[in-house]
């Protein structure tokens, strides 16, 4: 009898089986363990995020750039769960038909196209296409960039919603969409010129109008403004210290295995 | 250092339009052939106060206005704004103002009050 106890004993002496007994204790007591396992949250937010559909986001943005590996030139994760890739100008096209069509992803509907000017860049303006896969239930954002002068392919033939989009982009940055079926201005006045959400486009704009008496009719004048009315203070008059407050790192890099 | 100069030039971009610039002086012309012919009717339809000969002048004027670029991409830029303008202008999408304003710029303005009794006569400070 006292053989069997022994024998017993260090078989439960062992780890794997300490192991065992261990969770089932943690499953018992199930509430608590994962109190105490979770991180502690320093920055409280009505965001929870979701570390599987993080990684589901992460497998697919390693996946897609397996796929295309010669447009996409980075994957990375924003605000936590929102996917972006960022492509090469030349493959708006390949990108997403392959988002569009592949069985994997199924992101039939353009939600929007959005337009981005930084003028210190080399190439100043970026061209954000916002997917969403029905299918799936997901969402997905394509980045791509171009200067003033460098054309982007329309992806009319893709997606139909595009034309009005590019149509917005042409008017309000001067981004040239080529092989676009109807490319004119749409949101600006016949007669407008410029740009208006470049950077270098002045609040006041170019011109100012007023009816001319003499003329009997509407004339167009070169804007005349003093100049400290040019001025602006843009600073915020909040968040004078901006050091004890670091930037939050809203964006993850997902790592994909480039060969260089 | 002189290759590297020649390198950072000869930049290869991708073409809007032209291939070469003898393409983008065909559009530049068949443009202004275009904008000449539409001429008459622009002045009937909008009611210009402004003769034949002279909304010609100001077409040359405005064609003119860029004989110093000589950028091929940037010449296709301007070629293809100037064929939205004219086709809102023979489709009658803009207003007679949208046409006229060629004419308002340039000697129009009035010189900037400099004395305090024309600021004061013009309204202007």
């Amino acid at each position: 009898m006292a053989s069997i106890l022994r024998q017993i004993t260090k078989t439960l002496r062992t780890s794997s089986n300490r192991n065992v007994v261990a969770c089932n204790f943690a499953r018992f007591q199930s509430t608590e363990t994962s109190s105490a396992q979770a991180p502690v949250e320093t920055r409280p937010t009505v965001r929870k995020s979701d570390p599987m559909q993080r990684t589901q986001l992460k497998d697919f943005g390693k996946y897609v750039a397996d796929c295309l590996p010669k447009f996409i030139q980075k994957v990375q994760l924003t605000a936590g769960n929102e996917l972006e890739l960022l492509i090469a100008p030349e493959g708006v096209l390949p990108v997403l038909q392959f988002l569009k069509d592949h069985h994997n992803c199924q992101f039939e509907n353009l939600a929007d196209i959005a337009g981005m000017d930084v003028p210190s860049r080399p190439n100043r303006f970026e061209v954000i296409y916002n997917i969403l896969s029905l299918r799936f239930n997901s969402r997905i954002r394509v980045k791509t960039y171009t200067d003033e002068l460098t054309p982007i392919e329309s992806c009319n033939n893709i997606y139909k919603a595009a034309n009005w989009y590019e149509r917005e982009i042409w008017d309000m940055y001067g981004v040239f969409f080529a092989n676009h079926p109807d490319l004119r201005r749409i949101l600006t006045d016949y007669g407008f010129e410029g740009h208006p959400f470049r950077k270098d486009f002045p609040l006041s704009g170019y011109v100012e109008v007023r009816y001319d008496d003499e003329k009997k009719r509407v004339v167009v004048e070169p804007l005349e403004l003093a100049q400290e009315f040019r001025k602006f203070e843009l600073a915020a008059p909040w968040e004078q210290f901006p050091k004890f407050r670091p930037a939050l790192a809203s964006v993850e890099e997902v790592k994909t295995d480039k060969k260089e | 250092m002189a290759s590297e100069t020649a390198k950072r030039i000869l930049k290869e971009v991708k073409p809007i339009l032209s291939l070469d610039r003898f393409e983008a002086k065909r559009r530049v012309i068949k443009l202004y052939k275009a904008w000449f012919r539409q001429i008459p009717y622009i002045i009937k339809h909008f009611d210009i106060e402004y003769n034949e000969e002279r909304c010609q002048a100001k077409l040359r004027e405005e064609f003119t206005k860029y004989d110093t670029i000589k950028d091929i991409r940037v010449i296709d830029m301007l070629v293809i704004k100037g064929q939205m303008e004219l086709n809102e202008a023979s489709q009658k999408w803009t207003t007679r103002r949208g046409v006229v304003k060629y004419f308002d710029g340039g000697g129009h303005i009035d010189p900037k009050p400099d004395c305090f009794m024309a600021k004061f006569l013009s309204g202007k400070d």
